[in-house]
């Protein structure tokens, strides 16, 4: 499977990644995010699409489930209950329910549901802070 | 290879799921009392009528099938013969194994008020055939009374609570979802429900069940004297571990329910155990991962559970969202809490020593699961310089060989 391998060192927090990703799934919310840790340092913070996903392993209705092929944590809204239990789940605090309606988890798709199919924060970060690796 | 799984809940199903994935080849047959697999914590999404009994059910599509699991549904086990490696059913056929997974979950307890369990018209909210005659009866009757206002008690009442039927909801304690909440959270779902028109009875006790001549409910008698009327009960009062079928086998068990280890063993060889039926962090996450380590170790993969923390919750009733880890006050004057009021948001964090104990999170729960694994893991986060509230995963940041996150 693949994933976003991230570089902190050189990522300039421009959020070019959280545009990205937002008119990529032509969306009003972002689906990754950039922090600032204690020492003023940015933190890309990116779905893993975990070997382990503690989403899948809590989600009471299966709108959550890690596909064994390709290794994508895909989310499906229309099985979503909206109990909020994989946004307590994650460990790395990657998930949201959407702002305006609180129905539908924020949740990384790899840009599979996108055109383009390739993750869209990967393409267009400036600094190659973000790329796209092949793991096992 | 014949692996017999018992239970099509969360427990039963991931423990099947686990088995087909690690053995190709064996043969697995699970058995259900259930006749549909359907996820018992949205059952107030069908008595509210928002899903269909095809919309509770939380496997994949065609599940059975695409995994070549036979499912033996609507029967119930009776017995097990350890010694014979065999299982008797309710249908009277009986059926041999080399594993047998044990996930017969748990059952509602009716307690023993007077008249209780004698009534009709008295259920709990557990299987589906409970969620049906509660959507059925709450188009008849006029007056309900949900009895316990823990989870199951609040998802009964928001099942109901646009149905047009009169609920009261009754509690020993002086607040609703005592377990999760503190004062302030329970208030805010408190006065939601009374504007509502929920008949709140907080700090009191059931007496007794007055009944008619054909054992129809009338009134809920309480402590206090007052008699509450209801034509329907909702008893969430607790529930009871299914291990009854074991009584007469070798296997243990104690007031909690089955006894496993953390690779999912009973005491007894080839007879493993997952979920509710042991009594124990009766959650759901808890019981998929007690399923897949239980398939691990019963294929000789050897899997060790080593997530016990239980005191997890999250909840949206009325429109309102809150998140409930670990302490939700401080157990003695050495812990601190910290609250952080904004408008409708609410976030409260216990800590002590440099690591946090609790947490409580109404309104916006956005990003919030990092508060789970530090409390969980009981993660110093004396290095955080930022404020408390503002904690995320920045602090702890590691990418692992494979680019999975770690907490460093």
């Amino acid at each position: 499977m693949k994933r976003i391998k991230i570089d902190r060192n050189k990522c300039v927090g421009c959020l070019t990644c959280t545009t990205a990703c937002i008119v990529a799934h032509d969306s009003l919310e972002t689906r990754s995010r950039i922090t600032v840790d204690s020492k003023g340092e940015y933190a890309p913070i990116f779905c893993r699409h975990c070997d382990k996903p503690e989403c899948v392993y809590t989600c009471m209705t299966g709108a959550m489930s890690k596909d064994s092929k390709t290794g994508l944590v895909s989310y499906n809204k229309d099985r979503c209950a909206s109990c909020y239990m994989c946004i307590m789940a994650c460990p790395y605090g990657v998930l949201k329910m959407d702002a305006r309606k609180q129905k539908e988890i924020m949740k990384c798709d790899m840009c599979s549901s996108t055109k383009d199919g390739t993750p869209q924060c990967v393409s267009k970060c400036p600094m190659a802070a973000i790329t796209l690796q092949e793991v096992l | 290879m014949r692996y017999v799984v018992i239970g099509a809940s969360a427990a039963g199903i991931s423990g099947a799921k686990t088995l087909r994935e690690l053995d190709k080849k064996a043969e697995i047959i699970l058995i259900s009392k259930d006749e549909s697999v359907y996820s018992r914590c949205i059952l107030h999404h069908y008595i509210s009528g928002h899903r269909t009994v095809k919309e509770l059910d939380f496997s994949q599509e065609n599940f059975f099938k695409k995994n070549n699991i036979k499912w033996i549904k609507g029967v119930t086990v009776t017995s097990l013969n350890d010694e014979g490696k065999s299982i008797s059913l309710s249908n009277g056929d009986f059926l041999t194994y080399d594993k047998l997974l044990i996930s017969s979950g748990a059952s509602a307890f009716i307690p023993p008020v007077e008249n209780l369990r004698q009534a009709s018209n008295v259920v709990g909210l557990r299987n589906l055939e409970d969620a049906i005659i509660i959507r059925k009866q709450a188009s008849k009757v006029k007056n309900v009374v949900v009895l316990g206002a823990g989870l199951v008690g609040i998802d009964a009442l928001s099942g109901l609570i646009d149905s047009g039927v009169n609920i009261s909801l009754v509690e020993m304690s002086k607040k609703i979802l005592p377990l999760q909440l503190d004062k302030y959270t329970s208030k805010v779902y408190e006065d939601k429900f009374k504007e509502k028109g929920v008949n709140l009875k907080l700090d009191v006790k059931a007496e007794k069940l007055i009944i008619d001549a054909n054992k129809i409910p009338i009134a809920l008698l309480l402590n206090t004297g007052e008699e509450v009327p209801c034509e329907l009960v909702i008893v969430a009062t607790g529930v009871r571990s299914n291990v009854d079928f074991l009584e007469k086998s070798g296997v243990q068990t104690d007031r909690f329910g089955l006894i496993i280890n953390e690779k999912g063993e009973t005491n007894i060889d080839s007879v493993y155990g997952a979920g509710d039926v042991t009594g124990r962090n009766p959650v759901w996450p808890t019981a998929i991962k007690e399923g897949i380590i239980a398939a691990n170790n019963m294929t000789r993969n050897v899997m060790i559970m080593t997530d016990f923390f239980g005191s997890k919750n999250t909840m949206n009733f009325v429109g309102i969202a809150t998140m409930s880890i670990g302490m939700t006050e401080p157990a003695d004057e050495t812990y601190i809490e910290e609250v952080k009021i904004d408008g409708r948001n609410y976030k409260k964090i216990i800590h002590k020593d440099g690591k946090l104990y609790g947490s409580i999170i109404q309104g916006d729960l956005s990003y919030a699961g990092v508060l789970t694994q530090l409390i969980r893991e009981n993660i110093d986060v004396s290095r955080v310089t930022k404020p408390l509230f503002e904690i995320d995963y920045s602090d702890f940041f590691n990418e692992e060989e494979n680019f999975e996150f770690s907490y460093k």
